[in-house]
């Protein structure tokens, strides 16, 4: 019996040894389920189904041994992705803050102004409790989409909607038209969500302020990281 | 020991009165569970969800506590649910192997005991595996929200408990039993999803396929609880529970647990051994 053992061992091992490596590459991000089919498979958990679905489109451009850059996923995908993941927990922050903080940040035009499209898109769907993301977009729109009537948009529809946004936040078309450079401009949204309580979560704090920290250093080539910067 | 030779013993010795039949099968019932790692196997469960938990919100850039409280309570509830399904079709199905049920029924004991024992012995368990899941909560939550999801999901195991038992002693096999408990759990979970998908069909509302479906789908949901409506994660997250509701429910597990009962007492009553 020992005799058995040892050897269905060594084959297993031997048998292993003599698969091929896993080899890194880049898979493209799927379709997500649709809306009416997310529903039933949640059973009932709507809410951890969304943080669950937030987490795998977090990491994905984190794929094991290989970096996918922001630049070369499908935005399609992405924003359907987000959108199933709001529908699913409506009142969760991250996927707009993933959108307007993360896949916003891709030097393409055209992605940056769909992201902030989305983001301002599901603005109207609660502008109190989505107002600030569109505060982050209005300040992207003017400089890096350079579209100041684009960002002075935003900041009247945070103005008109958003009732119980702070009344700097209200009155952002005033340091919209000020000749503002990026990095202050951030600076204030920042310090006026600090101050009024809006952020309070340390990590988000974190986040935000290494950011503005990437941006003092990077000037306005790219905010991201190397490693996260999409290929020209 | 087991739990049937305690009951035994306790019941041919006379010192119980007929209620205290029923109380002394639960007793070593729950006494079983305890004695078989039952609390090392929840404490291990736990701790094994929370590290999980600990790691989402670690690797979460906001909302961290909001997602770790929402993982905890989404995978606790599934596990306390699976330990508990599990506990009661292996108890029983042991108890029909062991030819221990035979012994008991050789005694003067009316079957209805017996299954209201077990019943009780297993909603206890319920009750204390509920609280025990509930308590790493009291940090991640506000506490009136975990008292209140903790209660939910006392009440959602205890229907978990009465359909497992129900099961397993029609079924007398854990495969079949363990299949039907699996099934029923998935579409009480997932019923309100499937009704509203069934109410508003993308096409073909008008044929007689569909409406005979919609017709089958409304009359299971007559049946069978929509548990998406216990235990809610978003309580916790976005906004506690109206304790009314929370009565409401209490009230419907109470009703479905009394209705499975007497089903399985139905059942019980109905074979031969």
């Amino acid at each position: 019996m020992l005799a058995l053992l040892g050897v269905a061992f060594c084959v297993q091992v031997t048998l292993q040894a003599l698969q091929p490596r896993p080899n890194a590459r880049a898979e493209a991000l799927g379709a997500p389920p649709a809306p009416a089919l997310l529903r039933p498979l949640s059973l009932g958990e709507p809410i951890a189904t969304a943080q669950l679905l937030t987490l795998y489109l977090q990491a994905f451009d984190n794929q094991p041994g290989v970096s996918v850059p922001f630049l070369e996923l499908d935005y399609a995908r992405v924003i359907a992705w987000l959108t199933a993941i709001l529908e699913l927990d409506p009142i969760g922050q991250y996927p707009l803050l993933m959108a307007s903080q993360i896949y916003s940040q891709v030097p393409d035009a055209a992605k940056q102004r769909r992201m902030c499209e989305f983001v301002r898109s599901e603005f109207e769907r609660d502008p109190n409790r989505r107002w600030r993301w569109l505060a982050h977009c209005a300040i992207m729109a003017k400089h890096r989409l350079l579209d100041v009537r684009l960002a002075l948009s935003y900041a009247e529809a945070i103005a008109q909607k958003a009732r119980n946004a702070s009344n700097w936040a209200r009155q952002m078309r005033i340091f919209i038209l000020e000749d503002l450079g990026e990095l202050e401009a951030a600076k204030v949204l920042l310090g006026g969500l600090l101050e009024s309580g809006e952020v309070s979560e340390p990590k988000e704090i974190h986040f935000l302020t290494e950011r503005l920290k990437e941006l003092e250093t990077a000037g306005k080539t790219s905010v991201l990281p190397e490693s996260r910067r999409g290929k020209p | 020991m087991r739990s049937e030779a305690f009951s035994v013993t306790a019941i041919r010795h006379g010192y119980c009165g007929m209620d205290s039949r029923i109380a002394a099968i639960a007793r070593y019932t729950l006494l079983e569970a305890l004695r078989t790692r039952l609390t090392a196997l929840v404490l291990i469960t736990l701790l094994v969800v929370l590290a999980a938990s600990f790691f989402v919100e670690t690797i979460s850039i906001t909302e961290g506590a909001r997602f770790q409280a929402g993982f905890y309570a989404a995978g606790m509830r599934i596990a306390s649910v699976f330990i508990m399904a599990v506990t009661v079709l292996v108890s029983i199905t042991r108890e029909f192997n062991d030819k221990g049920l035979d012994v008991l029924l050789a005694l003067d004991l009316p079957r209805s005991h017996y299954v209201l024992g077990k019943l009780a012995g297993f909603l206890a368990l319920a009750v204390l595996i509920a609280a025990a899941a509930a308590l790493p909560l009291a940090w991640l939550a506000p506490a009136p929200a975990a008292l209140q999801w903790s209660i939910s999901l006392a009440a959602e195991l205890a229907i978990v408990v009465a359909f497992a038992l129900f099961c397993v002693i029609t079924l007398n096999q854990l495969t079949p039993a363990a299949s039907f408990v699996l099934g029923f759990y998935v579409l009480s979970r997932a019923l309100t999803a499937i009704r509203l998908m069934s109410a508003h069909p993308l096409s073909g509302a008008d044929t007689y396929s569909h409406q005979a479906i919609q017709v089958m789908v409304d009359a299971l949901a007559l049946v069978v609880p929509a548990l998406d409506r216990w235990t809610r994660t978003e309580w916790l997250v976005n906004q506690q529970a109206a304790w009314s509701d929370l009565l409401e429910l209490t009230g419907l597990s109470a009703l479905y647990v009394a209705l499975l009962a007497a089903a399985t007492m139905f059942d019980f009553y109905r074979k031969n051994f």
